[in-house]
């Protein structure tokens, strides 16, 4: 009787059970569904993570390259972000070009990554004006359950935290780059940003961590990401219903928290694979 | 490989029972070393059969390669990169039948008997798997919904 209830009036349904303080699927309002996360997965690529938020599967994966470094910015090399959701992962996404939501992905991934500075531009230039790395970060999601923007956000960081170059010396005689796979670094992670998104209903009540049906019915979204220090990087609300500013600061002392639990998380993972 | 994996399906799956429908089925490759279209092809067997939806029989697919006088079966990117001869079979196990085999480079016919062999027995292999994986699976299900 409550599957036809919620087939037929969804947002009744979910409303039942906010006004007793809690979620569909059991949670609290501030509570995030379980993260899972795998290191080094895809040995064919430089890095890789598979995240898992609930029912949410990302997985990224991260190719070095050489290329020329960008004439306006001789000494930085570059880091090229792209979300891909495709049809496999949810019957909303269709076979073809990106489609909205891959874009803005994205685009806000390429945003967070310039804005925290997680790595410095600069710490991938190999030869100042001829050789530098790119990062092609491919994001791909494997299951679409809401709440991609945090899934992706960890995915990356995690993935980033795995990779490691290969020393480059550039021969002076045949100006040719030699890479030496056996000697290799890790990248200089120098902040570690963590999303956080939040869904809104009926204009005033937030929730933590939408699922897909959440983020349907929901007024409006907004992402946090924050880093260690308590630094905000990127604030991301797309139209939707109004917030208050007293709201907003209880979403960034949730973030803030948030971050604690990914940092720990994450660190325990990374210590785990050093320790094999 | 898109058109083969169609074509290979088209083979298996009783479209029939499905009039005026159409069944996508999308595969996403995360790790690619050697054996593509092989793994593309079990992994798509499972979803259309997680899927519910009814087939002749498992495909179960595997490639194959001729170096040196010896047939190997599945291929890694290594020996895939080597430029021998490689085939890559798709089998429906119970009758033997064969829902798409694709050959490239020169092969004498004399060895090709060999190659198909190993490619044969490595499906047939699979198939084992595949068959316990699903059969532990739908136990595990009904257990939960109380049969």
């Amino acid at each position: 009787m409550a599957a036809g209830f919620k087939t037929v009036e969804p947002l009744e349904y979910y409303r039942r059970f906010l006004k007793k303080n809690c979620r569909a699927d059991g949670r609290e309002l501030g509570e995030f569904t379980t993260t899972t996360v795998n290191i080094g997965s895809v040995s064919t690529a430089d890095g890789s993570a598979l995240v898992k938020l609930g029912n949410t599967a990302v997985i990224c994966g991260i190719k070095a390259e050489f290329a020329a470094p960008p004439p306006d910015a001789p000494d930085k090399g570059y880091v090229v972000p792209n979300v891909d959701l495709p049809p496999l992962c949810s019957s909303r996404f269709r076979s073809g070009p990106p489609g909205e939501e891959a874009q803005v992905a994205s685009q806000f991934i390429a945003d967070v990554i310039e804005n925290s500075q997680i790595i410095l531009k600069e710490d991938l230039c190999i030869s100042p004006g001829k050789l530098a790395w790119v990062l092609y970060c491919d994001l791909i999601c494997l299951d679409y359950d809401g709440n991609i923007l945090d899934a992706c956000t960890f995915a990356l960081l995690a993935a980033l935290k795995n990779v490691q170059l290969p020393e480059v010396t550039i021969n002076e005689e045949t100006a040719l780059a030699e890479a030496n796979l056996k000697k290799k670094r890790y990248l200089n992670i120098r902040t570690h940003p963590v999303a956080t998104s939040f869904a809104v209903f009926d204009d005033t009540l937030l929730i933590v961590d939408p699922t897909g049906e959440e983020e349907h019915l929901a007024t409006g979204t907004l992402t946090v990401v924050m880093d260690e220090e308590g630094k905000l990087c990127c604030l991301h609300k797309p139209g939707g219903s109004g917030l208050t500013g007293a709201k907003l600061q209880d979403c960034l002392s949730r973030a803030v928290t948030r971050h604690k639990e990914v940092k720990k998380l994450m660190d325990e993972v990374i210590k785990s694979m050093k320790a094999k | 490989m898109g058109l083969q994996l169609r074509q290979t399906f088209e083979a298996a799956i009783l479209t029939q029972l499905h009039p005026r429908s159409q069944i996508d089925i999308y595969v996403q490759v995360l790790q690619a070393d050697g054996g593509t279209y092989a793994a593309c092809v079990n992994a798509a067997t499972l979803a259309v059969l997680d899927a519910g939806i009814p087939m002749r029989d498992f495909v179960c697919a595997c490639s194959a390669g001729f170096v040196d006088g010896t047939a190997l079966a599945d291929l890694s990117h290594v020996e895939e990169a080597a430029g021998g001869p490689q085939l890559a079979l798709a089998l429906l196990p119970a009758s033997g039948q064969i829902a798409l085999l694709e050959m490239d480079a020169r092969l004498h016919e004399d060895h090709l008997e060999r190659v198909l062999e190993a490619a044969a027995r490595a499906a047939r292999d699979v198939h084992t798997l595949l068959d316990r994986v699903v059969r532990q699976h739908v136990r595990e299900a009904s257990i939960l919904l109380g049969d």
